[in-house]
């Protein structure tokens, strides 16, 4: 096989004034501006491209396209590029894959030498036992794996996203496919056309006479003056329910590949048709190439592909190669029919010296073996749609059964005709998409709130009376009478699949699975039919008896950064965030929220809230704003505790339970008004409460008359925390009273603070200490963040973080719902029994709770290790004595500033839980301590007098 | 408010900013805004005259958004949001009717210029042809994976919309705009309100 480029073609797509240098192997080489990274190659006298997976044999161009399973390089940090369709670019690295020491001495060839025994299932049988050996059989079978290498270091590229809601997409833009995009937008449709190639066409783009270049300039003519809107290098990889269709847009300006989600009213199916290999011995040799190849190569990128040809034709196609191989200088030495019966039984020799060999034995020297044996239908957007395609073996293809009628097919896939019968099918199929398109609409839009009103009735859907293209007699051609290649990815061969319906899998779906024959990079484009077509014969049944396989997404392989897509990773900050990045703050992610967690010395903010004050950003902190008057209704039905006569200006802590007595959450609530209250929740839990408050309200109590509004971010939340916060927040607060006796722990008040009004302020303590918690207007919460830390300098003010505060709870005994609680903590586990108001009519998990206030349940007690210096991590388990019973673990622990020494809470079987039990905790580090459970929550203040100050 | 210091957007990144452009993102967070709650075929949702998923100008000048059942935004300066729902609460004794002032709940953003719906495309699943979302349209919609609410509020005839999200979510929502108007030659405009 001598290839080498020819004289300026008139339709090549190649740029001839503007040279690309690139490397091939470490060689110097180059090409053109248009040319793929192949045609570059071939043009250069290249003709092994790579080696075969399982036996390494030398692999040259088979299809010159996408499809080509002989052309997968690697490009720089890119592995499994497809060199039969990705355009050469200057300065390329291409290097073969899975070679070895190169790809023209690769040891691993050494493979086929015991090819006889490498039969299909080879690995499944051979390396099963001893099972203990598994490990060592997968480092060897590791450096036998196909495909490129991934760096772990490279930089991570830009993959884009887009949604688009189209009438018609058309997939597949060939004659049909531009006729039928055109036809359904000069009816009115919006429509998009999704090509695969780099260019719109089809086979008119390397079909060679007059006519068909004249149809194509006349198509993209009216393709540019159209407003359909052109995806080129793109495919539609999936079709799901109600045509949501996945699109992947390669080579975008802006990003490597963007992934477009389109949900079409209709989808055109138009993809054309893919030439499938004969299969006959070294049918896989360098030098055997479809027609459709040997045409792309001479019309497309001016690459003579040889030259010394036979040609094995059976349609229009292979004439037509034979044709361009003899218009450009190729010397066709036969030409053998299949239309007669000929066949062509073997390819011998090398690639540079190959002897065709017909079934009779007849040989004819020749370095270019050109088959054209027929093609397969690519069915499988119909398949996605839930059609089953029958196959029809007087075409010797499939054919579309019964799609959905937002389905229809089009072009070669829907038979076969001139290119004015083509042209035609699919200017009727684009006129019924549209008309299709508009009654699906016209239903959307008038079930969309948002939409312009539609008028007059639904549009009938309309019937299918496109002329349906005939479908010409093809001789069915899938295996000579020798045995040869069938998946060139896989290595598989019509005698692994023989063999493989011997043993039993003789199921095409088992076949396929067993051999691995149609799961490689074609996807079964090349390999399917004639697949399906051994199995039949190893059957002894047709290929209509056997069935295909089910086609699923994606219709071509895409790459995982395609289908992550662009990344979107909401975060949420405060009002406050810029002053903390500006102090040093060192932040923590809480689900979404950036939060401070200290700025720098957390133990110190600790020790300075308990001695002056300090200022806790707790924006995150959930808050629902209710109003109406059945609020106590409300909440006596969400807390587990009575809210009939919460006074206007009190505040009341509330736990709920889920409807199985687990807690849910907890927070306070404070009467603003006679009907309007304040509730907040836990921040990890306001989205949690919110959906909880609207699913009673609106599924089980709609009769009450309740609004909920979430205000977590309407509002900045500060604590203000320590013995001097009153003093601090008597500095900037007007018109209240804030003396202990006008306004006690757990009251609220509304103020104007630092001159913000619409404050709200209760006196609560998280922390265990004199605080005030103001909610200000999220739009002045840095001003009045700022007024509080001016005010009180000469007190001593500073910030606080997550960990300060979870220190100062911890040590106050506070528990966190989730960090002390789990999915199974009941109600009456938290210590918090008196707050379970069995008496009330109903709450949310009344009958649960019920039955566990008899019970002894785990507890949440208060730990601490008798080494007080032992922080026992949390999570640690509490177990039996010296076994590994586990009889609970520590929920939370720290070293606690004030104590000087570790303190913990945590959950304990029952019988452990009274105070002065000593209890075994197991660290991670296996060291077991003992540790006493405490008689209060609280390590610090138990009787709540700082609190209360 | 009026005795309040002024607004802190939740924008607070800076950026170069142009009234020149055919794709204008800018932060108009300082718009007043008005939440409005009651039945959504009583007197108030008479009054103030926008269905579920449309919009309507209120006599004040305000603008009013249906943007859920029974459910109301009203946006304009201090005044025409103030004389649009003043007097809703006592309208109709019979239905419970809440007005929450929530213009410190919410970040607020409008994207105006005839490439607008192709930016928003690229972070939102939304039909934005003209007949699904036509000028006046309100829906509710993730948007970068933000929940927000998005109306179509055209500018002297071109292509504008309005997004709106939780505060705290505003500076992020702001970049990924930015980032996916990029492509379009997105410019950030001046502040407003």
């Amino acid at each position: 096989m001598t290839m080498s480029r020819l004289e300026a073609q008139p339709t090549e797509v190649i740029d001839r004034s503007t040279t690309q240098r690139f490397r091939w192997n470490g060689k110097r080489f180059s090409g053109f501006e248009g040319d793929t990274i192949a045609s570059a190659l071939a043009a250069a006298g290249e003709h092994v491209f790579s080696r075969s997976m399982k036996y390494h044999r030398p692999r040259g161009i088979l299809t010159a396209d996408y499809w080509d399973p002989n052309l997968l390089v690697q490009v720089g940090d890119d592995p499994n590029v497809r060199a039969g369709h990705r355009l050469l670019e200057a300065g390329m690295d291409v290097q073969a894959q899975n070679v070895w020491p190169s790809l023209r001495h690769d040891i691993k060839a050494a493979n086929g030498l015991v090819s006889r025994f490498l039969t299909a299932g080879f690995y499944y049988k051979t390396f099963m036992r001893p099972q203990k050996l598994w490990p060592a059989y997968e480092r060897v079978l590791a450096t036998f794996a196909p495909g490129g290498k991934v760096d772990p270091d490279t930089p991570h590229r830009y993959h884009d996203k887009r949604y688009t809601h189209p009438d018609v997409v058309v997939a597949g833009a060939g004659p049909a496919g531009i006729e039928a995009a055109l036809a359904a937008a000069a009816a009115g449709a919006r429509v998009l056309l999704v090509e695969h190639e780099h260019a719109v066409g089809g086979h008119l783009r390397y079909a060679h006479p007059e006519p068909a270049r004249a149809a194509l300039s006349e198509l993209r003519a009216a393709l540019d003056a159209s407003d359909v809107e052109v995806l080129t290098d793109s495919t539609v990889t999936g079709r799901y329910e109600d045509n949501w269709l996945g699109i992947v847009q390669r080579n975008h300006p802006i990003a490597v590949e963007r992934l477009i989600k389109a949900r079409a009213k209709v989808l055109v199916v138009a993809p054309g048709l893919i030439e499938r290999p004969f299969v006959f011995s070294g049918n896989d040799r360098p030098g055997v190439i479809t027609s459709g190849a040997a045409r792309r190569l001479i019309n497309l990128w001016g690459v003579k592909p040889g030259e010394r040809a036979v040609v094995f034709t059976a349609n229009s196609d292979g004439d037509a190669a034979a044709a361009d191989l003899d218009r450009v200088g190729v010397e066709v030495a036969a030409v053998i029919d299949g239309r007669d019966g000929r066949r062509v039984s073997a390819a011998q020799g090398s690639s540079k010296a190959l002897e065709a060999v017909l079934a009779g034995g007849t040989r004819t020297e020749a370095d270019l073996l050109v088959v054209a044996a027929g093609w397969t239908a690519p069915t499988s957007l119909l398949n996605m749609s839930g059609d089953r395609p029958v196959y029809d073996p007087n075409a010797a293809r499939f054919f579309p059964s019964d799609p959905p009628g937002n389905v229809l097919a089009t072009g070669g896939l829907a038979g076969d005709g001139s290119l004015d019968e083509l042209r035609a099918h699919g200017a009727a199929t684009g006129q019924l998409a549209a008309e299709r398109a508009a009654a699906v609409a016209h239903r959307y839009q008038a079930r969309t709130a948002r939409a312009l009103p539609v008028t007059g009735d639904e549009p009938a859907w309309v019937a299918d009376l496109r002329v349906p293209l005939r479908r010409t007699h093809h001789p069915e051609l899938h295996r000579s009478d020798t045995h040869g290649m069938i998946d060139f990815s896989e290595d598989v061969g019509s005698k692994d699949l023989v063999a493989a319906a011997r043993e039993g899998y003789d199921s095409v779906e088992l076949a396929k699975r067993y051999t691995t024959a149609t799961m490689g990079s074609a996807q079964g484009k090349l390999e399917t039919v004639n697949t399906v077509a051994a199995i039949a014969e190893a059957r002894g049944e047709t290929i209509a008896q056997v069935g295909t396989t089910v086609w699923r997404p994606p219709y071509a392989p895409l790459t995982l950064g395609a289908l992550a897509g662009r990344v979107f990773e909401p975060v949420r900050v405060s009002s406050i965030h810029p002053w903390h990045e500006a102090n040093g703050v060192r932040t923590i992610l809480a689900g979404q929220w950036i939060r401070p967690d200290h700025y720098g010395d957390p133990a110190a903010e600790v020790r300075n809230v308990r001695a002056n004050v300090g200022l806790i950003d707790v924006t995150p902190l959930g808050k629902l704003d209710l109003r109406g008057p059945d609020i106590p209704k409300l909440l006596n039905l969400l807390y587990t505790n009575k809210w009939s006569k919460l006074p206007v200006g009190k505040v009341r802590y509330g736990m709920m339970c889920a409807e199985d007595g687990v807690v849910l959450d907890d927070g306070v609530t404070g009467r603003l008004g006679e009907d309007h209250y304040l509730m907040t929740t836990t921040s990890s839990g306001a989205a949690g409460v919110w959906e909880w408050v609207e699913n009673w309200l609106q599924t089980e109590r709609p009769h009450w008359r309740v609004h909920v509004t979430p205000v977590t971010t309407a509002y900045s939340s500060i604590n203000v925390a320590g013995p001097k916060s009153r003093e601090l927040v008597s500095r900037v607060v007007e018109g209240v009273d804030l003396s202990p006796e006008a306004f006690k722990y757990m009251e609220v008040r509304t103020a104007t603070v630092a001159g913000v009004a619409g404050c709200f302020m209760w006196r609560i303590g998280f922390t265990g200490e004199l605080s005030f918690e103001l909610h200000v207007p999220a739009g002045h919460g840095m001003h009045v963040w700022e007024a509080l830390m001016e005010a009180g300098a000469d007190l001593g003010v500073g910030p606080f973080g997550l960990e300060g505060q979870r220190i100062m709870r911890l040590e106050k005994g506070h528990f966190i719902v989730g960090q002390d609680t789990d999915g199974l903590t009941l109600g009456p586990s938290t210590g918090l029994s008196p707050l379970i108001k069995l008496d009330k009519d109903d709450f949310a998990g009344l009958p649960e709770l019920a039955w566990a206030a008899d019970r002894k349940l785990p507890m949440i007690v208060a730990i601490q290790p008798d080494d007080p210096n032992v922080v026992p991590e949390e999570a640690a388990q509490i177990v039996r004595g010296d076994t590994n019973e586990i009889l609970g673990r520590i929920t939370s622990s720290r070293m606690s500033p004030m104590l000087g020494r570790a303190i913990c809470l945590g959950q304990v079987e029952p019988e452990l839980a009274a105070g002065g039990t000593k209890v075994t905790v197991l660290l991670v580090s296996g060291e077991r301590i003992s540790a006493t459970v405490m008689d209060h929550h609280a390590h610090f203040d138990p009787d709540g007098e700082r609190l209360r100050g | 408010m009026a005795d309040s210091p002024a607004f802190e957007s939740p924008v607070v990144r800076s950026y170069e900013t142009s009234e020149d452009g055919d794709l204008l993102l800018t932060d108009v967070s300082a718009t007043i805004k008005w939440l409005v709650r009651a039945s959504p075929d009583g007197a108030v949702a008479d009054q103030l005259g926008a269905s579920f998923g449309s919009s309507s100008a209120a006599a004040s000048g305000a603008t009013v958004l249906g943007s859920r059942p029974g459910e109301w935004i009203v946006l304009g300066t201090a005044a025409e949001a103030a004389g649009a729902v003043e007097g809703l609460e006592g309208l109709d004794s019979s239905d419970l009717v809440s007005c929450l002032d929530w213009t410190h709940g919410r970040a607020l953003f409008r994207v105006t210029g005839n490439e607008a719906a192709r930016m928003l495309e690229k972070v939102c699943s939304l039909d934005w042809s003209d007949p699904m979302t036509p000028d006046g349209a309100v829906a509710s919609a993730s948007v970068a994976k933000v929940t927000c609410d998005v109306a179509r509020n055209d500018v002297d005839g071109t292509p504008s919309y309005l997004v709106f999200c939780d505060r705290s979510f505003g500076q992020y929502l702001f970049d990924a705009l930015i980032d996916a108007g990029d492509e379009f030659g997105l410019v950030v405009g001046p502040a407003g309100g």
